[in-house]
């Protein structure tokens, strides 16, 4: 069953810029005309509780909070279909990962809990010089402090393990991506 | 010699069609030029049209003055005395200055011979070569060797030079060797190849050697150069890369001062392994070449199989293409449009849509030629491929248009109209069993009428109408397939369909950049040719005009007021710069009486073309003409078709003295003027004289038309076992059937002018030189002036104080120019012209007469009354806002509509500012059964509001309410801009429509939003209501001259697509409001189209009728009136104080409908009357006693 998020009745709120963040977000896909395009060529929509096309139109609306406790832009595996599909060239992945960072800067437990594991990720690729499984999933594990998460898992690593598709050991590009990351984030640091 | 011509149109579209005809009409010479091979643009391929769904394309002919041009089918072929048509031809270069332009044209050869070709066909069933028909729009294909239209008379073919494959079997099947690929030629046509490489030097001869052309090869270019200067007739020189750089250019430089029209072609290397840089240097050195005049580039290595076709197409082209220029007073630009083609890479969506592969996926023209029974299903509804009858069929609306991704920004205008047309289409095809949905986004139904045909397809036969953009298309089970969409409540959803349409948008024409460098215009961002908004018949170049679709996508009713606007434009300017029209108009001719001579018949026979002598028994044939009754004398003319043929003719006439001609040849309506000057000749009237077609006649049963009797017999005998000769004479494969045909026909058209009126006709209505326009705002004013500019009177008639009317309370307009200034100009040259008497605080109280001759009389306030003649009326009453008192209009301080909003925001008497929240509703009230239109300035209203708005305070709510939204053309790129500045827009529909009430006197407003299924609440500080656009009161100007209103108050044209600004009335025109809902833009555009309509009648001296017309025999008619509704042209009335039924013989067009409607046959047409109709029956019907003798 769906949680939905989306509001039965509501105020919109007022237009005002003073919250910056949302207006970033607001300001990418303003010329949005509800086409419904990016949600027809999402292949992760059937998992996500609002459609892409009402997370626009909530977003336009002011209802900030109302999108936060979606798990839609959580659900965006960044494949670019709608941005490449949108007959208004709206950079919708790109607003999806604002999104996206906007909940983990200012959003409740619930969404840092579920910024953990692109931390995790991105933790994990810095260390290594690329993605390394078992390490990543066990940090994740352990940050999410959930001990039943595990169990879970257990049946899909298997299988995955079972294919190779799992890395286990050490990397000979440990900490190549190093300075890149260093960059990015002088980078961040003085804009 | 240098032709003059007074205007240059280019583009034989609809567009330019109706340009040519609007200043042919005026008398002024026109040549139309297109660069198909064949005349009538897109319309060609559309056999039907909303919303009658049949074609209208003749309802642009001539009314008056028909005799001029043939009444035909226009999608056949265009005859008129005043236009010359040049085919295949392009625009090159324009220089001069309005009044006097050079144009430069080129004519690209196609090869065949007009004059010989006899359209028999041979040449396509030998051709080898097959690409995709553009006439089937790629769903049938045709040969290198083809008909570009099937349907065109005259019809020739052509050869596509560039896919043929130089086989020569066309050439030898030719029977009358119209193709010509310049064998002869050849051998005066020297190349020569200046190359170091000398593989080329000794490949080349021998490659050339059969193709007859004479080849120096030399190794420096010195050496070629000295064979130039030693006076060689070089056509072509190949110059090699390799060459040192030097010596090329100089080899170049001096070949082309010794021979400046040689053609140079460049030889370059191109090594697959060869280096980068390499190639970037050959690339710029080429480019340079290119700009000293080297025409094209061949790649080396040669290869015999591509080098020996590529020179020899360009050999054809050289000799066969021939530039000419035309001296002309303006340029009309109709190139009109291309559709876009979802194949185009890299920008097409042909991978997600599965064009291309997937035979169920159709662009609407393909559809289009899909539904035609000249298409390649003949007209069944079937899919492609595996024939599968169409029944679900989906519609997917904006396919390359409202899409910045690709490249356009604007609305295509025509595609939601052409969708509900195709989808009524299909349901009335398979009597209503099949499923037609239709995917939008806004169904743009703008028109006046749109609106309703909009409803009845979705009421009345069913169409579904889904507000969604389905992304992609997968194949479904069967070869179907699968559509997936999401609705507003987040559902996906999935719909199998048989086949689906992509409504294809509008693209520039393919030429463009080539025709705007070579008339020197500016195109647009989105690649139209670039109009003012408030000049949008001009293009950037004082002189050129944009006719039809060429300056922004339009439908059909737009591109023909459009062409109207830009024939005046162009007539003006001729006349502003050549003075007033010549005084000296040509003399009538004058025909002797011959009502009281026997009936004397000269039969004249072509028999130039070798078909009618192979394939018919002509001396038999001769024979039984001779002895028809009434015919003195049957002649042979060798070839008609000319000159020479046309003088024999008439020296034979002149020594018969016959009082009825006759002539058997090919292409009746290509003999029509030459039968006028004949007329001239002998002074007979040429309707006493007929062309018959015995072409096809002699063609019919085509398998043995040109083995000639030898060939024929030998089958037949070889049929019956027989050895060849067995039994002479014996023959029964369609010699003596295709005599008989042939004879019938003649004895038919014969008879036809044995009982031909031979009386005079109705004598002609002089004209009134002066026009009367009634209503003095922005659509009267400009059609006054648009009269006046070109000579003639013009009395203005107003019924305020002052001129201006709706136009005066626009501040601004969406693209940023300033209304008011434009309107205080425009009443100022009004009132200083010279030509135009303006009468204010007037009004008309009577009107009687018809088109040339009006009298009308004018009250003026002052209790003054004027009598007016004038030859043509213009009713421009106008329109207003539409009142609304519903959600507190003008009763709370707090609601405005659009246009006061407009007014306080241009007068700061609101502050953007210091508002919170604005809330706008569109259509109230319009859009359903009290106000079933669009007001189509409603949307634009709102949108230059909401960018006002946003400009002065970026951070204010904007709220829209709205059904959908009609920015149609290029107002699009505003509709992205005000979503873009932050407006929200809600769609509602009539089911949902916003609630609206008051709190503390300020609105709340409640509505559903569709996307979110959420109920919504606003407390804008302001609520506009878009009203909407009602006529003025009309009723009694609409009386007084005789003409109709629609339901809602609105003139009712002549034709809404075809006729846009006529009445049925002649001599009567609309334009502005009052004819419908307008922009300031659309509303110059009919203004200016009604004002070239008006001319066109103020610039005879007197108006004559037809020549088929019908008469009425008054002592047998019973007035039971039957006649006078069935008329399609509303020529008829019953004249009460004559008590008799009269007709208008100019408005008369030889129908026949009534003539079939009356039960008393009191009604006759003249040249059909009973008596002629039934000779004509027995003629065809009678055994000929010559053919049961066995002759």
């Amino acid at each position: 069953m769906k949680n939905t998020h989306k509001p039965i009745a509501f105020v919109p709120a007022p237009l005002v810029f003073q919250d910056e963040t949302l207006v970033e977000v607001q300001n990418m896909v303003r010329a949005c005309m509800q086409c419904g395009t990016c949600t027809a060529s999402c292949p992760n929509a059937f998992a996500m509780d609002l459609t892409p096309r009402q997370m626009w139109r909530m977003l336009l609306f002011g209802l900030k909070q109302e999108v936060l406790q979606s798990r839609t832009f959580w659900l965006c595996s960044a494949c670019y279909s709608c941005t490449l599909r949108c007959p208004r060239d709206l950079p919708l992945t790109a607003a999806m990962a604002a999104l996206k960072r906007m909940a983990a800067a200012e959003g409740d437990s619930a969404n840092r809990k579920k910024a953990l594991f692109y931390q995790e990720f991105m933790h994990n690729v810095e260390q290594n010089g690329r993605i390394q499984e078992m390490g990543f999933m066990c940090h994740y594990f352990l940050a999410m402090h959930d001990p039943l998460l595990p169990m879970e898992y257990g049946p899909l690593g298997l299988k995955l393990l079972a294919k190779g598709k799992l890395h286990l050991g050490g990397s000979g590009q440990r900490g190549r991506l190093g300075p890149l990351f260093a960059k990015v984030r002088s980078m961040e640091g003085a804009s | 010699m240098k032709k003059e011509y007074g205007a240059l149109v280019v583009g034989a579209g609809i567009g330019g069609i109706r340009s040519a005809l609007d200043l042919a009409e005026t008398g002024l010479k026109v040549a139309l030029i297109d660069a198909r091979p064949s005349l009538g643009g897109i319309l060609t391929q559309l056999d039907h049209q909303f919303p009658s769904d049949h074609c209208g394309m003749c309802k642009m002919l001539p009314l008056t003055q028909r005799d001029q041009s043939s009444q035909y089918c226009l999608r056949k072929g265009l005859f008129h005395k005043n236009i010359d048509i040049y085919l295949h031809t392009e625009l090159t270069g324009l220089e001069g200055d309005p009044g006097k332009f050079q144009a430069t044209l080129r004519r690209r050869s196609t090869f065949v011979d007009p004059t010989r070709c006899v359209s028999c066909g041979l040449c396509a069933e030998v051709c080898p070569a097959r690409v995709p028909s553009e006439f089937n729009a790629g769903l049938a294909p045709r040969t290198a060797v083809y008909l570009p239209v099937p349907h065109n008379i005259p019809n020739h073919y052509v050869v596509d030079l560039d896919n043929c494959q130089r086989c020569w079997r066309c050439y030898e099947a030719c029977p009358t060797k119209a193709i010509d690929f310049k064998f002869e030629q050849r051998k005066d046509f020297h190349i020569i190849v200046a190359t170091p490489d000398e593989r080329i030097t000794q490949d080349l001869p021998l490659w050339f050697k059969d193709e007859n052309f004479p080849l120096h090869p030399t190794a420096t270019g010195e050496k070629a150069l000295e064979l130039l200067a030693g006076g060689l007739e070089c056509g072509l020189m190949l110059l090699d890369l390799d060459l040192p750089e030097a010596e090329v250019e100089r080899t170049l430089r001096r070949a082309l001062e010794l021979r400046p029209n040689l053609a140079v072609v460049l030889l370059v290397s191109k090594d697959k392994d060869g280096a980068k840089n390499e190639d970037e240097g050959k690339d710029k050195a080429v480019a340079a070449l290119f700009k000293q005049g080297a025409r094209e580039v061949l790649a080396k290595p040669l290869k015999q199989a591509q080098a020996v076709p590529w020179l020899d197409k360009l050999f054809m082209r050289l000799v066969s293409d021939e530039s000419f220029s035309l001296e002309v007073g303006a340029v009309i630009l109709a190139a009109g449009f291309e559709c876009y083609n979802p194949g185009d890479n890299p920008n097409g969506c042909a991978d997600l849509m599965l064009y291309g592969s997937h035979p169920g996926v159709l662009t609407s023209l393909e559809f289009e030629r899909l539904a035609s029974p000249t298409g390649p299903s003949q007209g069944l509804l079937t899919r492609p491929g595996d024939g599968k009858p169409l029944h679900r069929i989906a519609w997917l609306q904006c396919v390359g248009s409202r899409d910045v991704k690709k490249q356009a920004d604007f609305c295509s205008s025509f595609c939601c109209m052409i969708s509900i047309k195709q989808a009524l289409l299909a349901k009335r095809r398979s009597c209503g069993e099949a499923e037609a949905t239709i995917f939008y986004m806004d169904m743009r139904t703008n028109g006046r009428d749109y609106q309703r045909y909009r409803d009845e397809a979705e009421n009345t036969a069913g169409v579904r109408f889904i507000p969604a953009r389905p992304h992609s298309i997968l194949p479904g089970p069967d070869g179907d397939l699968l559509i997936q969409y999401y609705d507003y409540s987040g559902e996906l959803r999935e719909e199998v369909f048989d086949a689906l349409v992509l409504a294809v948008g509008a693209r520039p024409p393919k030429s463009m950049e080539r025709l705007a460098l070579a008339a020197g215009i500016e195109v647009n961002d989105s690649g139209f040719c670039a109009t003012r908004y408030l000049s949008p018949n001009r293009t950037s170049r004082l002189g050129v005009f944009a006719a039809g679709a060429f300056g922004e996508p339009a439908d059909i009713r737009g591109s023909m007021i459009q062409a109207g606007a830009a024939a005046m434009g162009a007539s003006r300017m001729i006349r502003v710069y050549h003075g007033p029209r010549d005084e000296t108009p040509e003399a009538e001719p004058e025909y002797t009486d011959v009502s009281r001579q026997v009936p004397r018949v000269l039969m004249a026979l072509c028999s130039s073309c070798p078909t009618l002598e192979l394939n018919v028994n002509a001396d038999a044939l001769r024979q039984r003409m001779a002895i028809l009754p009434g015919v003195v004398k049957v002649v042979d003319v060798k070839r008609a078709c000319t000159r020479e043929g046309w003088d024999t003719l008439r020296q034979e006439a002149e020594a018969t003295a016959p009082n009825r001609v006759l002539i058997g040849a090919c292409l009746p309506y290509m003999h029509v003027p030459r039968l006028r000057e004949l007329g001239e000749d002998l002074k007979l009237n040429p309707a006493l004289m007929d062309v018959v077609d015995i072409h096809t006649a002699s063609l019919a049963g085509r398998a043995t038309s040109f083995g000639g009797h030898a060939a024929c017999r030998a089958s037949c005998a070889a049929g019956r076992g027989e050895e060849p000769g067995a039994s002479p004479g014996v023959c029964d494969c369609g010699e003596t059937a295709r005599t008989d045909e042939m004879s019938s026909l003649l004895a038919m058209a014969a008879a036809k002018l044995l009982g031909a009126d031979p009386s005079s006709l109705p004598q002609a209505t002089p004209v009134s030189p002066q026009a009367l326009v009634v209503g003095g705002g922005l659509a009267g004013m400009t059609a006054a002036m648009g009269i006046a500019d070109q000579g003639f009177k013009v009395v203005l008639v107003e019924e305020a104080e002052q001129l201006g009317g709706q136009a005066m309370n626009l501040r601004y307009t969406l693209g940023g120019d300033d209304p008011a200034r434009f309107m205080e100009d425009l009443i100022e040259q009004v009132e200083k012209n010279p030509n135009i008497r303006v009468l204010k605080d007037s009004r008309v109280v009577l009107s009687r007469g018809k088109a040339g001759r009006f009298v009308t009389v004018v009250a003026t306030g002052e209790g003054m009354a004027h009598t007016l003649h004038h030859g043509a009326t213009i009713l421009a009453t106008g329109g207003h806002e539409a009142k609304v008192y519903e959600y507190g209009n003008r009763v709370r301080k707090c609601v405005l509509t659009q246009l006061e909003l407009e007014q306080r925001l241009a007068a700061g008497s609101v502050d953007a500012s210091s508002l919170s929240g604005v809330a706008m509703i569109q259509c109230w009230r319009s859009r359903e059964e009290s106000r079933n239109y669009c007001s189509r300035v409603c949307c634009q209203g709102a949108l230059k509001n909401i960018l006002m708005l946003k400009k002065r305070n970026p951070g204010l709510p904007v709220y829209v309410f709205y059904r959908d939204i009609m920015t149609t053309g290029f107002a699009e790129h505003y509709y992205t801009e005000a979503r873009r500045s932050g407006a929200i827009f809600i769609r509602y529909t009539p089911d949902t429509r916003p609630k609206v009430e008051f709190k503390d006197d300020k609105p709340v407003i409640t509505a559903l939003d569709p996307v979110l299924s959420a109920q919504i609440e606003l407390h804008p500080d302001l609520l506009v209501l878009s009203s909407g656009v009602e006529p003025n009161d009309s009723a009694e100007i609409a009386d007084l001259f005789g003409v109709s209103l629609t339901d809602n108050g609105f003139y009712q044209e002549a034709e809404s697509k075809w006729r846009p600004v006529d009445f049925l009335k002649h001599g009567v025109f609309a334009c502005g409001l009052g004819l419908g809902p307008a922009t300031m833009r659309e509303t110059l555009l009919s203004a200016k189209a009604a004002a070239q309509r008006a001319v066109r009648i103020l610039s005879e001296k007197q108006l004559s009728c037809g020549n088929v017309v019908a008469e009425i025999r008054d002592t047998l008619c019973s007035r039971c009136g039957r006649c006078i509704s069935v008329c399609p042209y509303g020529a008829r009335a019953l004249d009460l104080d004559r008590d008799k039924i009269v007709v208008d013989e100019l408005l008369c067009q030889g129908c026949g409908s009534c003539m079939a409607a009356c039960p008393n046959s009191a009604t006759v047409l003249r040249g059909f009357r009973d008596e002629q109709v039934m000779a004509v029956i027995d003629a065809a019907l009678a055994v000929q006693p010559a053919a049961a003798a066995g002759l």
